[in-house]
């Protein structure tokens, strides 16, 4: 169907009084959340892999990475809730059990955070083009936070490259817990 | 009670109230408050995504839909789907003339 639609009110009249966030913005958010989630729900599939392989420092580290990606979707789970809008709890699906080692783990997890900064990225380009300051301005501690994940996840892959050669036990012990 | 299309359209969205919104349907009228109404807006976009369009054409195309907290239920073909989206869409578009 195709036709002209003109509205008699505008969104300042009708929706405006019960939501400040845009609502094609809060779309993107519950997709952003829905990616948290997907990051968290994968990083715990990465500390139980090297739990089960007694990699220690890792799997510490991978349980608390799981946490904070929860929180993060929590984060937007309620913003959304808080300025009007509907937050949806996702489906997760498709996560993946089977890594070949412990680079490659951290090597998806870098993957894996530059996905997240390109989501947040795309929801702050869709809130600035629909003048949605609340939702700007919300998402600005998301992207500092995603620049230090991604830095995080190149130093540890640094290391790797140090210890190219070492065993895998000592490389897991020169590896942060958080 | 206004109205937010133009168009004669199978299925439209009336704003009743400050908080009360109205979906008339070809058989029956739906009160809806703006949590349900924000629900009927992410059931309508999940059901028409490309992907789960083309299952309802290719199995029943009609779908049933519980609105407002499941206390009505609503018979929609794939017309009066679209048709409902397209209202929506209106319905939540900020004021200027839009080519759908």
């Amino acid at each position: 169907m195709s036709y002209f639609c003109i509205k008699a009110f505008t969104m300042e009249t009708i929706i405006r009084k019960q939501m400040i966030i845009h609502p094609e913005v809060m779309d993107l958010l519950n997709s952003q959340i829905a990616l948290e989630m997907h990051a968290s729900a994968s990083y715990l599939a990465m500390a139980s892999w090297c739990d089960q392989r007694e990699l220690v420092n890792s799997k510490a580290f991978f349980y608390k990475q799981a946490e904070e990606e929860r929180e993060h979707a929590m984060k937007i789970f309620e913003f959304v809730n808080d300025n009007g809008g509907a937050a949806v709890s996702p489906e997760v699906h498709n996560i993946n059990n089977d890594f070949d080692d412990l680079r490659s783990v951290y090597e998806t997890s870098l993957e894996q955070e530059i996905n997240v900064t390109q989501s947040i990225f795309k929801v702050f380009k869709k809130a600035r083009k629909e003048d949605d300051f609340v939702t700007e301005i919300f998402l600005q501690w998301f992207v500092t936070e995603q620049a230090e994940e991604e830095d995080k996840f190149r130093s540890l892959i640094d290391i790797f490259d140090l210890m190219e050669g070492m065993p895998l036990k000592m490389i897991d012990e020169r590896l942060p817990k958080e | 009670m206004k109205t937010f299309n133009n168009f004669t359209n199978t299925i439209q969205l009336h704003k009743t109230t400050f908080c009360r919104y109205t979906l008339v349907a070809p058989n029956k009228e739906v009160q809806l408050n703006f949590p349900q109404l924000l629900q009927l807006r992410q059931r309508i976009n999940d059901l028409t995504q490309p992907f789960n369009l083309e299952e309802i054409i290719e199995k029943e195309n009609f779908v049933l839909l519980f609105v407002a907290d499941k206390q009505h239920l609503l018979y929609l073909d794939v017309t009066q789907l679209l048709d409902l989206k397209e209202e929506i869409i209106c319905f939540f578009s900020s004021s200027k003339l839009v080519l759908i």
